[in-house]
């Protein structure tokens, strides 16, 4: 569904993804792993047109994207939970989950979404009306998941939802990303926390300093050694 | 010490004072808060107001308030395009200072050259009107200045509190790059919150031909204090123009009644210093 063709993106002249390929087919979970400063913030951002690609093109099912503005990109059914949650922290839980419902085509349904969001993580029924920033970081990175999952997204880009978590619940955070892949929708995703990425993805690729160096499925990486030892941490 | 009703009567005026602080507060407050832009050219652009209100009015023979149906929308348009020269231009905060600081200074003079220097007074029915209570005066003006202020301020905080426009105006405004992945259209939402302010320093315009004497030199006699408001009220907060203005207000004319006139620009400053003193204590 979605396809990256040789995409590259700059901050001024500093290069930080150079023709970059990946795709990711419907109801696939893709995930991306490489070490800090590999570009994989950028590859997500560029993907949800936060900024710009210089080079290459984006298409999703057919229709090239990658000229779009962020909102017409949300349009048509990409949500992403961004590295840092990056929610709106004066404003209320329920304003920001009602916000990620904020698109045309997901404001219809939104009551029905809030309760299953709210069914998903019942830690955040007693805080809907307390302002998003008061939260812990671990009901943060819930709100972020809730609200790109209100934008009913056909594909949903998370950039380390792990990120300073506890241990426990990293694990919960990690099959939640596994029932919302269940249930249909198409999944990248960014981690550090390799060994646990891999064994939900179907694919994965490894970024290293702004380019893809290795692809495949999650066995296939686990076999080249030289692969496994520099990037997979086995 | 003055009597009761010399205090009474004061507050009654700083009240109504108070209220045209908000009007011309909230636009302010608004860009800078939630669009990043301080538009010094507020001040202008609710003297230009001012003086198309006496034009249709005083020389066409408009209602005043009739006037408001021609002035609001065409200072909604003058924001919006206002909104998308900045957005071309890339102009930050502190450019916006120095643009609409220029923008000023070609407003006053257009406004010179049009209708003179000499100090301009609308004879309007609302004007010279009040009513009485008791043994009080309300003008007519007054109350018309103080239910706009009212409405609008009020009418934005339900606004930005309870639709999904007003929300998406708070997130863009917290962050836009997030609200845009979202499905906002922040450039849009930008442009109508612009035109917005513009259009409240056209009411603001309004109000102040109802009830003072213009003179194009008169621009530069509010940026004090309604900057004091503004900061006192809180960045983008709309109902914080007027509590800080109703306060500053009535506190300059309880101040002037108690003591002598020139003491008023005192108060809303060592206000404004406590505010900000007490605000840093608590971050
Ligand atoms: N806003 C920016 N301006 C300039 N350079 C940037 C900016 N954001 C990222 N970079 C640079 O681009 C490169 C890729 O950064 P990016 O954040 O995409 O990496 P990442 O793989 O997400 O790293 P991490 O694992 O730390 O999140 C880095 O060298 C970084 O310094
Ligand atoms: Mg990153």
């Amino acid at each position: 569904m979605l396809e990256l063709r040789e995409i590259g993106v700059a901050y001024g002249v500093a290069t930080a993804l150079r023709g970059v390929s990946l795709r990711i087919g419907a109801g696939e979970l893709v995930c991306v792993v490489g070490p800090n400063g590999a570009g994989k913030t950028t590859l997500v951002n560029a993907i949800g047109g936060l900024i710009r690609i210089v080079a290459g093109g984006i298409e999703l099912d057919g229709a090239d994207i990658g000229a779009l503005p962020a909102h017409e990109i949300c349009a048509r059914g990409i949500a992403m939970v961004p590295e840092g949650r990056r929610l709106w922290t004066n404003m209320t839980v329920r304003e920001n989950l009602e916000l990620g419902g904020y698109r045309s085509g997901a404001r219809a349904a939104r009551k029905e979404w809030m309760e299953r969001v709210v069914a998903m993580f019942p830690l955040l029924g007693a805080r809907l009306d307390a302002p998003a920033g008061t939260l812990s970081g671990g009901q943060q990175q819930m709100v972020a998941i809730g609200r790109a999952l209100m934008a009913q997204p056909r594909l949903l880009l998370l950039d380390e939802p792990s990120l300073g978590l506890a241990p426990a619940i990293v694990l919960d955070m990690f099959n939640v990303i596994r029932d919302i892949h269940a249930s249909g929708v198409a999944v990248l995703l960014v981690e550090q926390n390799v060994a646990r990425a891999l064994e939900i993805a179907s694919r994965a690729y490894i970024l290293d300093e702004g380019q893809i160096v290795a692809e495949g499925t999650p066995a296939e990486l686990r076999n080249e050694s030289h692969i496994a030892r520099a990037y997979l941490g086995l | 010490m003055p009597s009761p009703a010399i205090i009474g009567q004061s507050l009654i005026s700083g009240t109504f004072i108070g209220a045209l602080y908000a009007l011309l507060g909230l636009g302010l407050s608004l860009s800078w808060g939630m669009l990043r832009q301080i538009n010094l050219a507020h001040f202008a652009l609710a003297f230009l107001g001012a003086y198309l209100t006496y034009q249709l009015s005083g020389v066409g023979g408009m209602d005043p308030l009739l006037t408001l149906l021609l002035i609001a929308p065409a200072f909604f348009l003058l924001g919006v395009g206002m909104h998308w020269v900045f957005v071309r231009f890339a102009v930050g905060p502190l450019g916006s200072l120095l643009a609409t600081f220029g923008l000023t200074v070609i407003i006053e003079s257009v406004i010179q050259w049009i209708w003179t220097a000499d100090f301009l007074k609308l004879e309007s029915p609302y004007g010279s009107a009040s009513l009485r209570v008791g043994i009080f005066y309300l003008p007519v003006a007054g109350l018309i200045t103080l239910a706009a202020a009212a409405a609008l301020c009020f009418g934005t905080w339900a606004v930005l509190r309870y639709t999904d426009l007003g929300r998406a105006m708070r997130a863009a405004a917290e962050d836009g790059p997030m609200a845009a992945a979202f499905g906002v259209n922040v450039n849009a939402l930008s442009r109508l919150l612009s035109g917005f302010a513009s259009a409240c320093a056209g009411v603001a315009g309004v109000a102040l031909a109802l009830s003072y004497t213009l003179a194009p030199s008169q621009i530069y006699a509010w940026i004090g204090v309604i900057f004091a408001v503004v900061m006192i009220g809180g960045l983008g907060k709309p109902l914080g123009p007027l509590i800080a203005g109703l306060v500053i207000g009535v506190s300059e004319a309880v101040t002037m009644a108690l003591t002598a006139p020139a003491w008023a620009p005192v108060v809303s400053f060592s206000l404004l210093i406590l505010v900000l003193l007490a605000r840093a204590r608590n971050i």
